[in-house]
């Protein structure tokens, strides 16, 4: 092939040159794929990728501490509550406790009093056959120094036993 | 003022086996080159990647994910495996221009149209075989009458101009300002001359003293700022064209 000269040089064609300048753009195109473009963009997929798991986990693991917060904090209320319903319920029993012991002791006391009661009755009861007896045994001796005669104390206990008796409840 | 409007010089031609002449010209020295350089340099960047990046690895995430993001924004999620393949062009749009800076052979490989032509028919045959993938051939000959039949031949010119209005931008734009650049060197050193002219020492009278400096700023202009322009704009041409060919899945699925 001529190669053109002068003006037409200049605004020409050359066949080979354009076979060359093909074939050097699509061996510059696959080289620079093979060896620039795709371990670099690999590379800068890789690491954004990374960095996105690196957030995603950061992410998840702030929303699984957010939980866990909630959740301690939802027992520590639930926790004072229930604290709080336990001492009430102490209170309670300790009042109702009170209250029992009050009133044992306060049946106790009625108790003891009326025992007391019932003793001193029984003792003024025994006071008074006692003195009743010696009464008797005073009147038949006195009865007998009276009449100076020999009565049979068996005979006539009975009947002073009554008149003693009758006295007693005309006493009482 | 010689070399304006040059095109490429062949540097060697040979025949091969006697089949064909093949020449060698200096765009595919250049190209050559910069595939060589953009070779060793992704194979040293992409090598020994860690999790947690050294310096040097965080400035080469850095590009790449800038070149992702782009491509996502412009083409779509689902797009995004068009990246390398735009990479690997804007590389070789950026390179390929600024390698003219070195000097001496080497001559920007924008600057020759063969080398834009080509980008841009790749990219024309991109989206056709998308085009053909996603409608099937019928359907593909089909979208050229929407959405009246009327539009056919205009559509159909639209799709010729794609490639070629493309290719033209970016070589019209690296080889412009290489016209451009030798064309002002040229003046400078007419106008020094000029301003030298009193000086009767012959030798003093010929130093182009304007051309120092002065073509650095303009080098700015038209080499780097020019360069990445140009490669930006055809490669988010690719993109767009590409990913109009690539509608996001839904819209295939309904």
């Amino acid at each position: 092939m001529e190669f053109l000269t002068g003006f037409e040089s200049f605004v020409g064609v050359n066949f080979w040159t354009c076979l060359f300048t093909l074939c050097n753009l699509l061996i510059l195109y696959k080289f620079m794929k093979k060896l620039l473009f795709k371990p670099v963009k690999n590379m800068i997929d890789s690491r954004q990728k990374e960095i996105d798991d690196l957030y995603a986990d950061a992410n998840q693991s702030k929303e699984a501490a957010a939980e866990l917060k909630s959740r301690y904090e939802a027992r520590l209320t639930e926790a004072s509550e229930e604290k709080e319903a336990i001492l009430k319920e102490a209170y309670r029993k300790a009042q109702l406790r009170d209250e029992e012991m009050l009133r044992e002791a306060q049946n106790k006391a009625a108790q003891t009093l009326r025992r007391a009661d019932e003793q001193i009755a029984m003792e003024k009861k025994r006071a008074m056959n006692d003195i009743k007896d010696e009464v008797s045994v005073m009147a038949v001796d006195i009865a007998s120094a009276v009449l100076a005669r020999d009565i049979k104390k068996n005979e006539h206990s009975e009947l002073i036993d009554s008149f003693i008796e009758n006295l007693g409840e005309s006493h009482d | 003022m010689d070399g304006v409007g040059n095109g490429p010089r062949v540097l060697v031609e040979f025949s091969f086996f006697g089949l064909f002449d093949v020449s060698i010209s200096q765009t595919v020295l250049s190209s050559f080159l910069v595939m060589v350089v953009l070779l060793i340099l992704s194979w040293r960047l992409g090598k020994g990647l860690q999790k947690r990046p050294t310096r040097r690895q965080v400035l080469v995430e850095k590009g790449v994910s800038i070149l992702y993001d782009l491509v996502e924004d412009t083409m779509g999620k689902h797009n995004s495996r068009f990246t390398p393949f735009i990479g690997a062009l804007f590389c070789s749009s950026v390179c390929g221009t600024l390698i003219s800076l070195f000097g001496g052979v080497f001559r920007s490989t924008t600057a020759d149209l063969s080398t834009t032509v080509t980008w841009a028919l790749i990219v024309t045959v991109m989206v056709w075989y998308q085009n053909i993938k996603q409608n099937g051939f019928f359907g593909w000959l089909k979208g050229f009458t929407e959405p009246v039949a009327v539009m056919t031949p205009m559509n159909i010119i639209s799709e010729i101009a794609q490639p070629i209005s493309m290719s033209f931008r970016h070589f019209g734009n690296i080889a412009g300002g290489g016209v451009l650049t030798t064309l002002i060197y040229g003046a400078l050193a007419a106008g020094s001359s000029l301003i030298l002219s009193w000086v009767p020492n012959e030798i003093i009278r010929s130093i182009p003293f304007l051309q120092v400096g002065i073509p650095a700023f303009l080098s700015i202009y038209f080499d780097l700022f020019s360069g990445f322009i140009q490669a930006l704009v055809f490669c988010m041409l690719t993109m767009v064209y590409v990913g109009a060919a690539c509608p996001p899945p839904e819209e295939t699925a309904a």
